[in-house]
């Protein structure tokens, strides 16, 4: 099969969630997982992770794996450096499980996956200097010049979620104050309306309502819900922290002048509930406003599973590169040796991996389709 | 020979330079710049590049100027202390000088210079500032300048750092610049004086002045550099808001270094060191990756005109007249 046409596996790992996708060239999700994440044991990630391919792999044909991870990942795509809410620190998780797999694996920051995609297949499409900012829990942030995502040095560049917007402000995870998540994220808006229906203010009174008397039930899906219903307070709270995002996209175009910014994660569920007050403050705090072009602030399109999509198809790209090197490269680089190795190195789990995988299947035929661990149903 | 002409276009001087294709400048000149005209500002530009052209084999000029420059690098889209307005400045040289021109935003220039020749020569990913009056910002990315859309990325020095902060030229407030800049130090070492604070009239004598209105930022540094405490204190103020404010824009841009330039960096270790110190402090999961190198810019005055001719030996798009 020609590779263009190959199939590929998306996995989003976040912290509380794997799910994981078979994709198409097109961005196409055909098949899909869910199941927990296990975050105690780097070694139980990667047993969820070889799990869910060998599923998804009795499906379908498939010729790479692409993980979005939540934390920094290093510069060659293969380490986690650091995770948030998972165990790892320096996990070589790439060489780990394609020794697994036999099968290349690609490792990337899964906002920089998710940005892939809406460059690729969404919002971003045909854009030279994209900026994408997800807002979930906390924000994630990616950089797309002319179509490559732009890692820095070490691979972590784009973490607008810690650029600090108020001096001594809220603390932050990071180990900082004022980090610009604790302003614009799902978090802040659940924190803000938590501390609204906690002081006692009667216009908290449908929001108390939906959490059922309990301020701690508050969530965010509860107010942007609210909001849509036309709630006073809860369109308030949304723009609060619409104000908050324009004001850090202002900082962003200071110092990146994107053409387009396109906003993805939960909270954008809000729509233009959100996003017109962040145009508004964005405007208003826009250096050297009037004086030079803008950027448009437009909504992701792809939802939760563009970061699966992305990191499928950033597998495609890795595993097409590593068969060109192998087919075609005559100059030697080191980079170009690395990957002949590593392409050798695969063969060979390949071929480990598709014997065990042949035993374990006639053995266990039913057991290999429908895993104990697995929720093996795709969602509709 | 692959020499060209760097030019840079302060408020009020324009340096032009003869340079090599090592980053040495061979031939120098300069003219006052005539603030208030568009066109005699030109005519002074073309002046002094044909002043060095002269006698030369010239294959382009490059100008750095402070303000917005088009995507095309050609027009200058404003100037904040020129009276530039959507002005084709590129154009407007090339034609007088029959060159091709490369117009470029004067830190970008700056910033270019440091990483082809100084203080960042052996790396691919910077982040340049030149702290003078303001704060400009210049970034490398994998070997190339980051210009974005428009042309006007790189502003890092307006980045809100304080909500409601001081008011700030570009019309926004508590931009980066109002806090970090050579502005910001005179502003508070006036402030301090003007309060009547005993550390700063002992400032304003070693400073041997009397009126705190006339207090400059070099006059700060020279005091801090001879010991004065209430001098140390101001630059150490300013050091920490730079470090601070770096450790944000290595977030977005994670640089395998960070250079310290323009006219406030003459203070070197008297500012660096705080700067660095609040840099180490305030950089995000501080413990859990890596930290790019600190340093000071090594080009000094010239990083501006240096990188402007060597940004005009590069191949230029649309900027042909």
């Amino acid at each position: 099969m020609a590779l263009t046409q190959a199939l590929t596996i998306g996995i989003d790992i976040g912290g509380t969630k794997v799910a994981a996708g078979v994709v198409d060239p097109e961005g196409n999700i055909l098949d899909r997982l869910r199941r927990d994440t296990p975050t105690k044991d780097p070694k139980e990630t990667e047993d969820a992770i070889a799990e869910i391919v060998r599923d998804l792999e009795s499906r379908h044909d498939v010729i790479a794996v692409g993980i979005g991870a939540a934390g920094f990942v290093d510069g060659t795509r293969s380490s986690v450096l650091f995770a948030p809410h998972l165990a790892w620190r320096h996990e070589p998780l790439r060489d780990a499980v394609e020794r697994r797999l036999g099968l290349p694996v690609v490792v990337e920051n899964d906002a920089n996956a998710a940005a892939w995609s809406e460059w690729r297949f969404g919002g971003g499409q045909g854009e030279s200097h994209l900026v994408c900012v997800t807002l979930g829990t906390g924000i994630g942030g990616a950089i797309l010049n002319d179509g490559s995502l732009q890692r820095g040095k070490f691979g972590i560049a784009g973490e607008f979620g810690h650029m600090q917007v108020v001096p001594g402000g809220h603390r932050c995870e990071c180990g900082n104050r004022g980090c610009w998540e604790q302003y614009a994220s799902g978090n802040a808006l659940t924190r803000e309306a938590r501390e609204l229906a906690l002081s006692g203010s009667p216009v908290a009174h449908n929001l108390l309502r939906a959490a059922e008397g309990d301020p701690r039930q508050i969530n965010g899906p509860m107010v942007t819900e609210l909001a849509k219903d036309g709630d006073p307070v809860a369109v308030e709270l949304l723009e609060d922290v619409g104000r908050w995002l324009g004001i850090g996209l202002a900082n962003l175009a200071a110092a990146l002048d994107p053409g387009t910014f396109v906003i993805g994660g939960g909270v954008s569920d809000a729509g233009e509930l959100l996003l017109a007050p962040a145009r508004e403050a964005f405007k208003r705090t826009l250096t050297g406003r009037g004086f030079r072009p803008e950027a448009r602030i437009v909504r992701a399109v792809l939802g939760p599973e563009a970061g699966m999509v992305g990191a499928a198809d950033l597998a495609r790209e890795e595993a097409t590169w590593l068969r060109r090197v192998r087919v075609k490269t005559t100059a030697v680089t080191a980079k170009t040796a690395a990957a002949r190795n590593r392409t050798t190195r695969l063969e060979r789990a390949a071929r480990k991996s598709a014997g065990r995988r042949t035993g374990m299947r006639a053995a266990t035929p039913e057991a290999d389709l429908h895993h104990a661990d697995l929720n093996g149903e795709p969602e509709a | 020979m692959g020499l060209t002409i760097g030019i840079d276009v302060g408020g009020t001087k324009i340096a032009a330079g003869l340079v090599g294709p090592d980053g040495t400048i061979g031939a120098r000149t300069h003219r006052d710049t005539p603030a208030n005209s568009v066109d005699e500002t030109a005519a002074a530009i073309c002046d002094a590049a044909a002043e060095l052209i002269a006698g030369h084999e010239v294959q382009a000029v490059g100008i750095g100027a402070a303000g917005f420059v088009s995507a095309d690098r050609s027009t200058v889209l404003f100037a904040p202390n020129l009276a530039w307005r959507d002005e084709p400045l590129g154009a407007r040289v090339a034609e007088t000088l029959k060159i091709p021109v490369v117009v470029e935003n004067d830190a970008n220039a700056a910033a270019w210079g440091e990483f082809a020749f100084g203080a960042a020569k052996d790396v691919e990913h910077m982040v340049c500032i030149t702290v003078g009056t303001g704060i400009g910002g210049g970034v490398v990315i994998d070997g190339e300048l980051l210009r974005g859309e428009h042309g006007v990325g790189a502003e890092l020095g307006h980045m809100r750092v304080v909500p409601g902060g001081h008011r700030c030229g570009c019309g926004a407030r508590g931009c980066w610049e109002q806090y970090a800049s050579g502005r910001a130090l005179v502003r508070e070492g006036r402030a301090q004086a003007e309060s009547g604070s005993l550390a700063a009239a002992q400032m304003l004598s070693v400073c041997g002045i009397t009126d705190p209105a006339e207090l400059t930022g070099p006059m700060i540094t020279e005091a801090a550099a001879a010991g004065d405490p209430c001098a140390v204190e101001l630059l150490d103020d300013l050091g920490r808001w730079l470090g601070e404010g770096l450790a944000s824009i290595v977030t977005l841009f994670d640089p395998s270094v960070v250079v310290i330039g323009g006219g406030v960096s003459a203070a070197k270790e008297l500012l660096l060191k705080s700067a660095q110190v609040a840099f180490e402090r305030n950089l995000p999961a501080k413990a859990n990756r890596p930290h790019p190198s600190f340093g000071l810019a090594e080009l000094g005055n010239d990083a501006g005109l240096i990188g402007a001719a060597d940004l005009a030996r590069r191949p230029v798009t649309a900027a042909r007249a």
